[in-house]
């Protein structure tokens, strides 16, 4: 709190006086248009000139008045965005992305005989898996039918469930984002399902012959990550067959 | 928490402060990530948020552990591919098995892992959700399938098993019988029909009504024969369950009561199935 107490002295110090606040407030809309050009500005250096385009402020010496004192670096020193722009870190580590664990990852899954290291699920990742289930999305959106909403139903009470299974299955427990993840990863077999329906129906015994391949190979994938990360011996095939019934809950959705 | 003066004084001194920061904003841009927390109100307002986070996310845990006993639901998940394959085998199919005891070690009983004869929750549970599918893809066959049916036929095959183990609850409690039966176990052997029930909606799919009623009433069958065997060793006395003939009106009781908790099963699995298969 100390940070208040001193950017509170700092306000107090600065030059400019309340009145002429006052009268920038009084217009109606200003404050929502200044508020608004304020958040498209940039962070690195102050720019006065956009604010000159600006109709409601009229005077220019009231918008002299505004920039001059509160360029303080007094306060910006306490905060910590602005030390320098060179030292922040860069936006895709900030957020976490790592593009070269998800393409580790998606390598994992597409080949669902080599055995999956145990290492790779040490971070939840949701962006693969977000992406996927748009994927997802956007192939059966193109084949006609618009289930996005079913789509993440299914997910995330098929998450929920197999989340539910894994605790009481494993010794050791596993978080809901670690379940999330592994399952959306495994989700991609069956986009490229959905892509297929779009060329011709899979209402037959290829289609059925082509879903039930394509159930197989995620279940397969996303047991053998599971199995690996959790150390299970002797399961896989009881965790496969939760993963299949929910893989092909979506292959339902795609195929009807 | 921190003490609640502070946080009234925050709370009074934003509406000058806010023309303030208004202010502030046009040289240095809207502060977006790291002055916005670096503000001492928006620091205190994450970390009361946090606490209150993870103070519920300790409610939650303490209190499961009262209405959901997770250590003892482990054990009955404690199952891997051999005993599950083997158990399936033994529910279609009991009439070789020998030794139907359960096995324990030093009064606890052991893991179904290492011990055919234990009860656990995992077929139970895989077996109802398919079943709830399979029952899906029967009406869809038919062209009777919606959404909504699906939900219907999982709430009413919940509520008949909820019913069924109340139910052998109450007689056990009239019969005053001494076991060590818990109510996981009833659920878990009254889950086992469901297996019998799949088959026999699946032999209905492929092979129409004949298939339907020659499977069932092999799993009718075979699933009175596997409670039996299992339930006479938990309910009848040491004497009668090594087979001799103690005669007793206690003893005769608890028969009764083991043929009816057997015979029970092959209604349920004809009740819930017959409606499907057309």
């Amino acid at each position: 709190m100390s940070n208040f107490e001193q950017s509170e002295s700092d306000f107090y110090q600065s030059n400019y006086a309340t009145d002429i606040q006052d009268q920038g407030y009084n217009d109606s809309g200003a404050h929502e248009n200044l508020y608004g050009s304020q958040k498209c500005q940039t962070q690195e250096s102050p720019q006065p000139d956009a604010f000159v385009p600006l109709e409601m402020l009229s005077s220019q010496s009231y918008i002299g008045q505004i920039l001059q004192p509160t360029y303080n670096p007094e306060f910006l020193s306490h905060s910590s965005y602005a030390d320098s722009f060179d030292e922040e870190p860069p936006l895709l580590e900030e957020l976490g992305i790592n593009f070269d664990h998800i393409w580790q990852k998606t390598l994992t899954v597409l080949n669902p005989i080599k055995p999956a290291d145990g290492s790779i699920m040490n971070e939840t990742d949701l962006t693969g898996p977000m992406v996927f289930c748009l994927a997802l999305g956007a192939t059966l959106l193109l084949a006609g039918k618009v289930h996005f909403g079913y789509v993440y139903g299914i997910s995330a009470v098929g998450c929920l469930g197999i989340h539910g299974l894994l605790n009481l299955m494993s010794i050791a427990g596993v978080s809901y984002g670690c379940v999330a993840s592994v399952l959306g990863y495994c989700l991609l077999p069956m986009v490229v399902l959905s892509s297929c329906a779009v060329f011709f129906s899979l209402q037959g015994i290829l289609g059925t012959l082509l879903a039930v391949i394509i159930i197989g190979w995620c279940s397969l994938s996303a047991s053998k990550i599971f199995i690996s990360a959790l150390a299970m011996e002797g399961q896989q095939l009881l965790v496969a067959y939760p993963c299949a019934l929910l893989y092909g809950l979506f292959a339902l959705l795609t195929v009807f | 928490m921190a003490d609640p003066h502070q946080l009234f004084d925050d709370t009074s001194a934003t509406a000058p402060g806010r023309g303030y920061a208004a202010q502030q904003s046009p040289p240095v841009g809207y502060p977006a990530q790291g002055s916005f927390l670096a503000e001492p109100m928006s620091s205190f307002a994450m970390t009361y948020g946090s606490t209150l986070a993870s103070h519920g996310k300790e409610i939650v845990d303490k209190n499961i552990d009262r209405f959901i006993p997770v250590t003892k639901l482990k054990y009955y998940f404690a199952v891997d591919t051999v005993y599950v394959g083997k158990k399936l085998g033994l529910l279609l199919f009991p009439f070789m098995h020998q030794d139907w005891q359960v096995r324990y070690q030093q009064d606890t009983p052991v893991a179904p892992r290492f011990d055919i004869n234990a009860p656990d929750l995992y077929i139970p549970v895989m077996a109802f959700i398919t079943y709830i599918l399979v029952a899906g893809l029967a009406l869809g066959t038919q062209n009777r399938f919606s959404p909504d049916i699906l939900g219907l036929q999982a709430s009413s095959a919940l509520a008949w098993l909820i019913v069924e183990v109340l139910a052998i609850l109450l007689s056990l409690y009239l019969v005053t019988v001494n076991t060590d039966l818990t109510t996981i176990d009833l659920v878990a052997f009254s889950g086992y029909k469901y297996v019998g029930m799949i088959v026999g909606i699946v032999s209905g799919l492929l092979f129409g009504k004949t298939g339907y009623y020659l499977l069932l009433s092999w799993c009718c069958l075979s699933i009175f024969v596997f409670m039996i065997r299992t339930l006479r060793l938990k309910i009848l006395s040491e004497a009668a369950a090594e087979g001799v003939l103690v005669r007793g009106a206690k003893n005769q009781l608890r028969m009764y009561l083991t043929m009816a908790i057997a015979a029970l099963q092959p209604l349920f699995m004809y009740w819930l199935t017959y409606h499907l298969v057309r």
